[in-house]
């Protein structure tokens, strides 16, 4: 098992200060006086796919805004690849997939996964390649045409995915993405996010959840967050190696983590 | 134009069931669907005509329907014109007013200072009533067609600015967040995103200055018309109400709300299909 682990993560582990993602006293209080997050210390190595979990308002997307810039902490350090969230963002290597999926009702499924590309100013003969690779990824290549509304909620999702994916991200932000999906779409979204990221593992993933079975079937590791003041309470290693499949979830050792997570979130 | 449309009830009513075989079930439903508003307006010109013939109303005060047609026949000529002239400065001043409308909006929304400066002084400037300015515009532009295109414009202007600054305003929180974590410039999120979201705010602006362009060029040509050939309905209007040509007047008057509808559907069918393929919240109307 340590064996296992140490596997999973020697990579990043070995240049400790070259931390992907790192934070350190992080905190956060809105202007009203909400104190959102205190005192949060994190480092998260390139390639990681790390989940945060906690019961709603215990600030998991207030990390996010902070880290995309955009909101700005009020103390502590925040750097990616040493670069400040504002650097950072316009780097242009960070995507992110929200709960709502943000998708432009006028524009057909290959213009929205475009419209990171064009945005930046990619020529359409290339972003369309691309686009049509991701989608194909997603499985909704035949759906290049098709507008929004004309999908179902977890397709729309997909194209969503897609749209992050199309431009190659090393950071990729979900934040509650399968949240509003029915409970087999949401594994099988699961199942295909996992094959997408785990073909090189070259992208590191940060993904909020409340569902601490879906955080134990994808992460490396889990941060497990409490309210009032938001702050990372305990951090669990899942310490099963990946290609992970679907029959992980059937495992002995994948409902003993899901047991852990959730002790150390009742705590 | 009461004939033909008596006339086109008649044949709904008659030929509605024999004839269903060759008419699809939406166009039969739609046929019997006007019988009871055109029977509604059978009866009226009806009771119209037989009242004024049985109680001698004099013409000049209440004309009756058959008075009406023969004054448009007899003037045929002039009211077409009037009327030609009306609908050009209608659709001249109404695209005015919905190309700045929109374009003020956008400068507007572009710079949240410039909106808190200068969107008081639109309200107040839309408060004015045009009756009471026009005689300015008068003078800026002299009587005639560029005064009453004016009046037109500033008519139609301020529904298209308002209703587009408020659609521009309103786009959704997330869908901006993802703009700006995609680096978009603010022209990019204008064009891309806030200018499209803002669409069904646009139709139904272009639906209100639709309706205030025909007024507006009517009223303009009350305050600045000139007579002649070119004169427009309004102009026609008040020189049959001096003569006491009533007739006419209403043929006048009936020819200006035939304009308006005209044109308010034409806008609408322009605004569904624009919104068809954009948005949602037409189609969710239509199933
Ligand atoms: N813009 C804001 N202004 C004030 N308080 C906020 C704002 N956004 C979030 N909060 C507060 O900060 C806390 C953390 O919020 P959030 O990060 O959204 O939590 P989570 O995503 O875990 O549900 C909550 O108490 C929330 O009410
Ligand atoms: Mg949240």
């Amino acid at each position: 098992m340590e064996a296992m682990r140490n596997g999973l993560t020697g990579q990043g582990r070995s240049g400790e200060d070259q931390a992907f993602v790192r934070m350190s006293n992080l905190s956060k209080v809105y202007p009203n006086g909400t104190v959102a997050l205190n005192d949060v210390n994190l480092d998260i190595s390139e390639g990681e796919f790390i989940s945060f979990v906690g019961p709603s308002g215990c600030g998991k997307s207030t990390i996010f805004k902070l880290i995309t810039g955009l909101s700005g902490h009020t103390s502590g350090e925040l750097s990616i690849l040493g670069l400040t969230p504002k650097e950072a963002r316009k780097a242009n290597n960070t995507s992110f997939v929200f709960q709502d999926h943000t998708l432009l009702p006028w524009s057909t499924v290959i213009d929205n996964v475009m419209l990171p590309l064009s945005l930046r100013g990619d020529s359409r003969k290339e972003s369309r390649k691309e686009a049509e690779r991701v989608l194909e990824m997603v499985g909704l290549r035949d759906y290049t045409k098709a507008l929004p509304r004309m999908l179902s909620g977890g397709m729309k999702m997909r194209v969503s995915i897609a749209r992050a994916l199309v431009s190659k991200p090393k950071l990729l932000l979900m934040d509650e993405p399968f949240a509003a999906l029915d409970e087999i779409t949401r594994q099988s979204l699961q199942d295909e996010l996992l094959s997408i990221w785990q073909q090189d593992r070259s992208m590191t993933v940060l993904f909020v959840t409340h569902n601490v079975f879906e955080a134990v079937f994808l992460s490396s590791r889990v941060a497990v967050m409490t309210p009032r003041p938001g702050k990372i309470s305990n951090i669990v290693p899942i310490d099963v190696p990946y290609p992970r499949g679907e029959d992980y979830r059937t495992t002995a050792r994948f409902s003993e983590l899901v047991g852990a997570v959730s002790k150390s979130l009742n705590h | 134009m009461g004939k033909s449309m008596a006339s086109a009830g008649v044949i709904a009513a008659e030929h509605a069931a024999p004839r269903k075989r060759f008419l699809s079930k939406a166009w039969r439903t739609r046929l019997i669907g006007a019988v009871p508003p055109a029977a509604a307006f059978i009866l009226f010109v009806g009771l119209w005509e037989i009242i004024g013939r049985q109680f001698d109303i004099p013409v000049f005060l209440l004309p009756k329907p058959s008075d009406i047609l023969n004054a448009a026949i007899e003037n045929w000529d002039g009211l077409l014109g009037a009327l030609l002239t009306t609908a050009s400065e209608t659709v001249v001043g109404f695209l005015l007013s919905v190309v700045i409308g929109v374009g003020a909006a956008i400068v507007l929304a572009s710079s949240k200072l410039v909106e808190r400066s200068v969107y008081p002084y639109a309200i107040v400037l839309q408060t004015i009533p045009i009756i009471a300015i026009a005689p300015i515009i008068v003078i800026w532009f002299g009587a005639g067609t560029n005064a009453i295109v004016f009046i037109t414009f500033l008519i139609g202007f301020f529904p298209m600015l308002s209703n587009t600054l408020i659609g521009l305003n309103s786009t959704d929180h997330n869908m901006k967040n993802l703009f700006f974590l995609y680096n978009a410039t603010p022209l990019q999120t204008m064009w891309r995103l806030r200018l499209p979201a803002a669409l069904p705010y646009i139709i139904a602006g272009l639906k209100i200055s639709a309706t205030l362009s025909v007024i507006g060029a009517i009223v303009g040509e009350y305050m600045a018309g000139l007579g002649g050939a070119n004169g427009g309905l309004g102009y026609a209007i008040t020189v049959a109400a001096t003569r006491l040509k009533t007739p006419y007047l209403f043929a006048c008057g009936l020819s200006a709300s035939i304009l308006g509808i005209g044109f308010f559907l034409l806008v609408n069918q322009l605004s569904k299909w624009l919104l068809s393929s954009w948005h949602e919240s037409e189609l969710a109307k239509e199933n």
